[in-house]
């Protein structure tokens, strides 16, 4: 008989280990670190000026505390250091994108973004928009993201003159798991803080108007400024907004339906976006990679059934208790 | 279960439960990113007219150049300018305005002496917008202390 713990660790295995093909980990890696090399990373200058006008931070991340604890504060934070520094990470990102020597490159590159990130906001500001993006980078170092589509693997490949080994693992699909239950407590989060704070006012419509009209003011935004004067628009969004945020996590139990929770969600963001100005690129691109990776079923058919013929068998299974 | 599973498993659980810190501690809600919490746009308001304040902070130095205070200027964010001195100075702060020039002023040959806070109203009615330009507020740079 199998004690109750043994059950529970059985079924933790079963969320998070599934054995799976360790392709759709790699090409995550690839889309991770170009988008945050190529996209999203802030250019150096925005950094110097910080660095170069403040003699002090206003409001430091325990990050950038405990770099000043241990280095004195010039070392990093002057012109020269930080140049040096920022010109590390961009090299450990490109390693990482092609994949040499990755799991170490992606880790510089992770650190080393989440650095970058927590100077930017260590002077008075703090966004949310990179927070879960840079905590799923940082898994991919610790999981097999450079086994295919890398210049390790190549290496690996023509070192045995053989054909690759086992491509199936059950480490390829923890981080998009704990992409996907952070965007899920992150959504929750959000939505019952408006139902706490903000109660059945949020939904009447005035809220949303003022919000949306707020930024999109402040932005120049059209769409947003055409938006502010909708009112029944606003109420029906309101709604929406609630629903999705407060639901999404219902796409950890329900694989069949979480395809639509998360373009839901994209759209959501999109919304946002152009309304706004709300830049959650970050969201956007894990929502994308979930919603082909996490719940491959859907495309899969699709792709069956126009393109007769079956993909490759890469869709997860459940691992074997060990 | 194997020894790498055992420590990614300690590290999910830590990285979901480093999430509640900013939620318990309120010393250290805004110190741990990338651990956040998510309470964002979470006010609510009465029904009543949509209104809203577009505001911009021009420095005056002592030659009469005027500039516009940009993160850039500053050294800082769009959002540190607008929560560190944009709504202060329209609430009539003068702490605020002289920590301002004061930050403004570091190694700069031709201080600033006055900033000038200009904003308009924009208000939602039931033709269009509204457009309503509002009295600029002004702060004087305080005298250096003497040496």
């Amino acid at each position: 008989m199998r004690l109750p713990v043994q059950r529970w660790i059985d079924r933790w295995n079963a969320y998070w280990f599934p054995e799976t093909s360790t392709l759709y980990l790699s090409i995550t890696r690839i889309v991770m670190v170009a988008t945050q090399l190529f996209w999203l990373s802030r250019p150096l200058r925005d950094h110097l000026i910080l660095v170069e006008k403040n003699t002090e931070f206003i409001n430091p991340q325990l990050l950038i505390s405990a770099i000043t604890t241990i280095f004195p504060r010039d070392l990093l934070f002057s012109t020269s250091g930080f140049s040096v520094f920022y010109w590390v990470v961009w090299v450990a990102g490109l390693l990482a994108l092609v994949g040499l020597f990755t799991r170490v490159s992606l880790f510089v590159f992770a650190l080393g973004t989440w650095i970058l990130i927590a100077h930017i906001y260590s002077y008075g500001d703090r966004h949310h928009t990179e927070a879960v993006f840079v905590i799923v980078l940082m898994a991919l170092a610790f999981a097999p993201s450079g086994k295919r589509l890398s210049l390790d693997a190549l290496l690996r490949r023509r070192a045995r003159k053989t054909a690759d080994e086992s491509d199936r693992v059950d480490t390829a699909m923890w981080p998009l798991k704990l992409a996907h239950v952070l965007l899920a407590m992150t959504y929750f989060s959000t939505g019952m803080t408006k139902i706490i704070f903000g109660g059945p006012q949020w939904l009447n419509g005035y809220t949303l108007q003022g919000y949306t009209f707020a930024d999109a003011v402040n932005r120049n935004i059209p769409l947003g400024i055409w938006l502010g004067q909708q009112h029944k628009l606003a109420i029906v969004l309101s709604v929406f907004t609630i629903l999705l945020e407060t639901f999404f996590f219902v796409s950890l139990f329900l694989p069949r339906v979480a395809p639509l929770i998360f373009i839901s969600a994209f759209f959501f963001q999109v919304g946002l976006l152009l309304t706004g100005g709300h830049d959650f690129y970050q969201h956007m691109v894990l929502l994308v990679l979930l919603l082909f990776f996490i719940t491959p079923d859907w495309w899969r058919t699709l792709w069956a059934k126009y393109l007769g013929r079956s993909s490759p068998p890469i869709s997860a299974r459940p691992a074997i208790p060990r | 279960m194997r020894q790498s599973k055992v420590w990614i498993s300690i590290g999910i659980v830590v990285v979901i439960g480093l999430h509640a810190v900013p939620i318990l501690s309120a010393g250290l809600r805004k110190r741990v990113w990338p651990f956040l919490d998510w309470g964002m746009y979470k006010d609510s308001r009465a029904p009543g007219p949509i209104q809203v304040k577009k505001k911009r902070i021009f420095a005056v130095t002592q030659t009469g150049q005027k500039e516009r205070v940009t993160p850039t200027l500053l050294g800082s964010t769009g959002y540190g300018l607008h929560m560190l001195y944009e709504v202060p100075l329209l609430r009539n702060d003068s702490a605020a305005a002289q920590d301002l020039f004061r930050r403004l002023n570091v190694q700069r040959p031709d201080p600033f002496v006055e900033l000038r806070v200009e904003s308009e109203t924009y208000t939602v009615s039931d033709t269009g917008v509204v457009k309503q330009d509002n009295p600029v507020i002004t702060y004087r740079a305080a005298p250096s202390p003497p040496r």
